[in-house]
């Protein structure tokens, strides 16, 4: 069978056995759809749900961007899936096994999500289910849409007591593009580490949602948490603050695994419950 | 280190003119940012516009003068102690060994308050500085060049090994976050403990005579009734302390400590005392204009002091060698 993806098409068995998975997002999908996996990156502060995967019983390759060549080879994989921060190994990795490159294109978040959600069912012959849930998606994202208003928003990470703004069509951009909450700053780069800002840069946007990512914590790193670095006059002088609207998003979903199934049902809960 | 001094007399017109526009520059970096803040609204006494003023304007200045001014006296009094005006804190690892302390409290004590950071880094910051001391001292050549040259190696040795702790720990990010100076996050809360540096400094100048006595080496200042290694190690805590304070609550200002000694140093001689305050001045004059520059060119979004020191400082050494090389006994 083959297989179209974002560094073109890979042909692969009818049903690989043998997978090893270097994206936390692929992962999360692949484990709620019950399809088993041999070789997964080495990664710290995995969700209850995922911890098994940090044991012995899954061959560690190597780490979320930096594959261990050698560890993949003697795995003797069917099937390799990098996406996102693994995707710069594709060439090298084909040459051991097919591989194939699931990143999701965050211009047009939810129908990229799709397509290489529906290319995991057909490769793994899970299409009714991922088709079932996809859709799911799809209705309780228009319901999210349609509540949104004139409502706006900024989305922010913080990582080591800094600040960058993040917009539409950037990584947490389905924010604005798919879910419909305005975006309270136009322009913003949509580069991966986004746009360093002040404190005074919030207060002067003034959004009514303001949507913070807290890098440290999703790398399990307790040092200037988010709240710390937003709890100052300035940002407690947003309507955000003030009507109790800063939203603290879940790390792993948005942060570190953000194209699984149950991620990306999670980001519309949690953008839903926001404007609730 | 010999050069002639300017008179007495243009030397004060120059400090007078020096301070004056360092306050123009000051007040008027208060009203470059993103939010609204006028002078005629602060008149007004518009309630946010005092609030910005006050949490916000205010410290970010006060945070600039004080790492501006801290960092290039360090710098001085390590390029008097060692004799070699190419050495500064960031050219003898002591910056880079500030940052490796950072890291290793971050690991060891991630939680922890602030102030086990800064003890952690001023504990390394000495450590790496007296280490590259004992190089120095082995050193036979003590070519110009060639001294920096070893200090720049082993700050890149412990470069090496923090990128290295980092990438192990999953932490090579926010490295780069923590080490990158920048005065965006800058609020009143956030940067008092500069203060210490600029508690530092005071004592530096207070110590200014014995350096620049210690400056002339040891035969010459043990004859003079120095106690010259107790000199050198306040010197070297001086320095190591400033820099530590500096990388802790704004990270690393490049080239602020190796460029500003030096172009005052060529304009007004060596005697301390007499270069302290121009350092200073020059110090907290230089960092602010590429932190307003930096504020400027990308407005309303921020570009880091640090990338702006980098591109500035790095023009201005070149030329400091290559038009005034010949001034300070290169060539």
């Amino acid at each position: 069978m083959t297989v179209t993806h974002a560094q073109g098409s890979t042909t692969i068995p009818a049903t690989p056995e043998k997978v090893v998975v270097f994206d936390l997002g692929v992962l999360t999908t692949l484990d709620e759809l019950g399809v088993p996996v041999a070789g997964v990156p080495v990664a710290e502060n995995l969700p209850d749900k995922l911890a098994k995967y940090a044991g012995d019983g899954y061959t560690k390759v190597g780490s979320l961007f930096e594959p261990d060549y050698e560890k993949v080879n003697s795995l003797e994989p069917d099937l390799i899936v990098v996406a996102g921060r693994s995707s710069a190994a594709y060439p090298e990795l084909s040459k051991i096994a097919p591989t194939v490159d699931l990143s999701v294109d965050n211009t047009k978040f939810l129908a990229s999500f799709r397509e290489r959600t529906e290319a995991l069912g057909t490769i793994f012959g899970k299409q009714t289910e991922v088709e079932r849930r996809l859709d799911a998606i799809d209705t309780a994202a228009a319901g999210v849409k349609a509540k949104a208003g004139d409502r706006t928003g900024l989305i922010v990470l913080t990582t080591g007591g800094k600040i960058s703004a993040h917009g539409a069509g950037g990584r947490f951009g389905v924010i604005h593009d798919t879910l419909g909450v305005k975006p309270a700053a136009e322009g913003l780069s949509t580069d991966t580490h986004g746009q360093a800002v002040s404190a005074e840069f919030i207060a002067k946007t003034d959004p009514d949602l303001l949507y913070v990512v807290d890098r440290d914590s999703a790398i399990g790193e307790n040092g200037a948490a988010a709240k710390q670095v937003l709890d100052n006059a300035l940002v407690n002088g947003t309507k955000a603050a003030k009507n109790g609207k800063i939203v603290y998003l879940d790390p792993f979903t948005w942060y570190l695994a953000p194209a699984a199934l149950s991620s990306v049902d999670g980001m519309v809960k949690a953008v839903g419950d926001s404007l609730s | 280190m010999t050069r002639r001094p300017l008179s007495g007399r243009l030397r004060a017109w120059h400090l007078v003119a020096g301070t004056a526009l360092l306050a123009v520059l000051a007040a008027g970096s208060l009203f470059v940012g993103v939010s609204d803040l006028t002078p005629a609204g602060l008149l007004a006494g518009r309630p946010e516009e005092v609030r910005t003023l006050v949490e916000s304007r205010l410290p970010r200045l006060l945070a600039i003068l004080l790492a501006g001014t801290a960092m290039s006296v360090a710098g001085l009094v390590m390029m008097h102690l060692t004799g070699n005006r190419f050495v500064s804190p960031s050219t003898a690892g002591t910056t880079e060994s500030a940052t490796f302390g950072v890291l290793v409290a971050t690991l060891f004590a991630g939680g922890e308050a602030v102030i086990v950071k800064m003890v952690t880094a001023v504990a390394f910051a000495l450590l790496g500085t007296f280490f590259f001391m004992a190089i120095l001292r082995r050193l036979t050549f003590r070519d110009m060049i060639l001294v920096p040259l070893a200090g720049i190696m082993f700050g890149g040795v412990v470069g090496a090994a923090t990128t290295f702790v980092a990438y192990r720990a999953d932490l090579l990010q926010s490295l780069g976050a923590w080490t990158a100076g920048d005065f965006s996050g800058v609020l009143r809360g956030r940067y008092e403990l500069l203060w210490i540096a600029g508690a530092v400094t005071v004592l530096g100048y207070l110590y200014a005579d014995r350096f620049t006595v210690a400056g002339l080496g040891r035969g010459f200042a043990v004859n003079l009734g120095v106690r010259y290694d107790r000199v050198v190690n306040t010197g070297l805590v001086l320095a190591a302390a400033i820099t530590a304070v500096v990388v802790v609550t704004v990270g690393e200002v490049p080239f602020v400590s190796l460029i500003v000694p030096n172009l005052v140093t060529l304009a007004l001689g060596d005697n301390l005392r007499h270069a302290l305050p121009a350092t200073a001045l020059t110090g907290a004059l230089f960092v602010l204009l590429c932190d307003i520059a930096g504020r400027i060119i990308r407005f309303p979004y921020e570009i880091p002091v640090s990338t702006v020191l980098g591109v500035v400082g790095a023009a201005a050494f070149l030329a400091l060698l290559l038009g005034g090389g010949k001034r300070m006994g290169l060539r």
